[in-house]
């Protein structure tokens, strides 16, 4: 078991590096200096502190996506409402703590805490009409998305819009409500902590406690858990609604950590993010984290080649989407030629395995 | 909006057909992917490649016919990808489609900024758009004229495709080979279909019918191309499918329903509402129309 879980780790180090390669090298390629594109995207992010701290605070909130995804896919749930969700959240966040009059110390988590609930309706509604009236969570989450991009479109722009500023943006978010910087010289704030014990917590709730044991017997089979007399359709409400206060307080935190004002005009794509990571780390809360930093990584380096060579930062994109593919490759990951070449030894036939058939992943 | 008489609901049906345009033809690639039991949620990002290639193709060619071409042609190609992510990768479908929509957002901004030093808009490549019809004879007839001609190729093939996908899935023998392997791949393997075989074509078919959309989208909606400008289309034809009950006729009409609640909301802005709040409309359409839908299902299994 540890040798095989051996494997799959080598063997996805591997696919990243490859992945990454195949799509960063003929981009450097087009370049009139292709060493220094990669220097600059492997290296680079190490060789200023401020740059090693934009990992961290882009690793904050895609482990909180990631999470939420992790426990909707976990209860068998396609629910992609986390794009939303996380805007959705960031919003009503911001609006709670420039409306509202509350006192300084309350801001911060009043405010998050009222994100988090306005929110993960995103996710919820979804997981509402699939338990009650068992419509498609994968689509009516998908429009949700969209629908909640306008309406906080529409409240910044009616309600939160500050005159004086030249774009479509909220007043100041007040001193106050920020969350506090963790390390002098990087943006790296209290979120960040939230985040990693988020990911703690979730692992607690996944595999320790009672609920998140009975959600993973409906995600995995859900005719057994129909034997057991699991109260399903509670369950996979719970789960997505578990899944959205995440998705939504990691927006309500992004905003209170980095922002001045609300400045989104399309959905960040944070929630996508998640679901990469997530998948990445195999549902696994614990996983998350490194597989937060990574892509993270990933994102800074993209973002510094962008700023100092001629080259959009959307390469980045390019690598998330064939690691999501990779990853997820039955093929790659439980190849016996792959595995016998990384153990050294035969892998026992008959392995437990999660793998989903091509039909059976239709919801 | 009191002024709402028959004339001017005449001339907004051109309206409602040019928005249905595209989510039919996306939605008609969903239900051939899905009546395959392989579902394309890469739908949008085939969508948006399509109308990438339509761009670039014509602009590089001065032809519009060859733009239209190397849409579809794309369009199959993603398709083909997406097919072997899943068949001989043995990745997961929804995860692979969820993948190609990334890819296809973040491939076409790079390759439009390699192409134009411009990351949002073409407008600096001077490419084609497809003609708008004018029907002989019917053209000058008052309301029917206004109903039936004048409107784009892409609205005219949009249409007439839906009887031929019809025909094809309930009346051609690779029609119900297809449906047999979306209902049961075991059974239909045993029957001696090759599975793989027709979810592949299906995949790659459902992909040019994205491709066509998004050629409409940038050779006849408008005529440039800019960054995400499928804008979720692909999904709203997602949801066209599944209410739709899996039935061309039905996609059709779902994709109408779609395609006045977007319209709508495109001359209520105009009337002064909101436009963020009449925005949401289309994508909270669909829902609504997936819960009636689901409730229904379940009276009927409930009755059973």
């Amino acid at each position: 078991m540890i040798r095989s879980a051996f494997a799959s780790f080598v063997i996805t180090a591997v696919l990243l590096v490859l992945v990454v390669g195949i799509v960063l090298v003929p981009i450097a390629l087009s370049l009139p200096d292709p060493l220094a594109v990669l220097d600059t995207f492997v290296f680079g992010p190490f060789r200023n502190p401020r740059h090693t701290g934009n990992i961290v605070e882009m690793a904050t909130p895609a482990m909180m996506c990631g999470l939420a995804v992790a426990v909707m896919f976990r209860a068998g749930m396609f629910n992609l409402g986390v794009e939303g969700a996380f805007f959705l959240g960031g919003l009503a966040t911001v609006a709670t703590v420039l409306l509202v009059p509350l006192p300084a110390f309350a801001m911060a988590p009043v405010g998050i805490l009222v994100g988090a609930v306005v929110g993960s309706s995103v996710c919820a509604v979804p997981g509402y009409l699939r338990a009650r009236y068992e419509a498609s969570e994968l689509v009516s989450s998908l429009m949700l998305n969209f629908a909640a991009l306008f309406i906080g479109l529409f409240v910044v722009n009616y309600f939160l819009r500050d005159p004086a500023a030249g774009a479509m943006v909220s007043f100041r978010i007040p001193a106050e409500a920020k969350l506090p910087k963790l390390i002098a010289g990087t943006r790296i704030h209290l979120g960040t902590l939230v985040a990693l014990a988020a990911c703690g917590l979730g692992a607690v709730y996944l595999f320790m406690s009672r609920a998140g044991f009975e959600a993973r017997i409906v995600g995995s089979n859900p005719s057994f858990a129909a034997h057991l007399g699991l109260p399903i359709r509670s369950i996979l409400l719970r789960s997505q609604v578990i899944g959205g206060l995440i998705a939504a307080g990691a927006g309500g935190i992004e905003m209170l950590g980095l922002y001045q004002r609300f400045s989104w005009q399309s959905l960040p794509g944070n929630g996508w993010t998640g679901v990469v990571v997530a998948i990445l780390a195999r549902d696994n809360p614990i996983l998350l984290i490194p597989a937060a930093l990574f892509l993270s990584y990933l994102q800074v380096g993209g973002d510094l080649i962008a700023r100092n060579f001629d080259v959009p930062s959307e390469a980045v994109g390019l690598i998330q989407a064939l690691v999501l593919v990779v990853v997820t490759a039955q093929a790659i990951m439980r190849n016996p030629r792959l595995i016998r070449l990384v153990t050294g030894k035969k892998p026992a036939a008959g392995q437990a395995q999660d793998t989903k058939a091509v039909e059976g992943s239709v919801a | 909006m009191t002024d709402f008489d028959l004339a001017s609901l005449i001339t907004f049906i051109p309206a409602i057909l040019r928005v249905t345009t595209p989510i039919l033809l996306a939605a008609l690639g969903v239900l051939i992917s899905e009546r395959a039991g392989v579902l394309n949620i890469g739908v949008e990002g085939m969508m948006l490649t399509g109308a990438f290639a339509g761009v670039v193709v014509s602009a590089a060619t001065g032809s519009a016919s060859l733009g239209f071409l190397a849409a579809l042609i794309a369009g199959g190609l993603l398709g083909a990808l997406l097919s072997f992510a899943v068949h001989v990768l043995k990745s997961d479908l929804i995860l692979s489609g969820i993948a190609l929509n990334m890819a296809a957002a973040a491939g076409t901004t790079l390759l439009l900024f390699m192409l134009t030093g411009d990351k949002g808009m073409s407008g600096s490549l001077s490419s084609k758009v497809l003609p708008h019809l004018t029907v002989p004879v019917i053209a000058g007839i008052p309301v029917l004229g206004t109903l039936l001609s004048g409107h784009h190729i892409l609205t005219y093939a949009a249409f007439l495709a839906v009887p031929g996908v019809g025909l094809f899935l309930m009346r051609t023998p690779m029609g119900l080979r297809l449906r047999a392997v979306g209902e049961n791949p075991e059974s239909a393997a045993i029957a001696g279909i090759n599975v793989r075989r027709v979810q592949i074509g299906a995949l790659v078919t459902s992909g040019v019918f994205a491709g066509a959309a998004g050629a409409f989208l940038s050779m006849g909606y408008v005529s440039w191309f800019s960054q995400n400008m499928s804008a979720g289309r692909g999904f709203i034809a997602l949801a066209a499918e599944v209410m739709g009950h899996g039935s061309a006729s039905g996609t059709m009409f779902a994709s109408l329903l779609l395609g006045l609640a977007e319209a709508a909301s495109i001359a209520l802005q105009g009337a002064g509402l909101p436009s963020e709040l009449m925005q949401t409309v289309p994508y909270l359409v669909p829902v609504i129309a997936l819960v009636v839908h689901a409730r229904r299902r379940q009276r009927q299994l409930a009755r059973a």
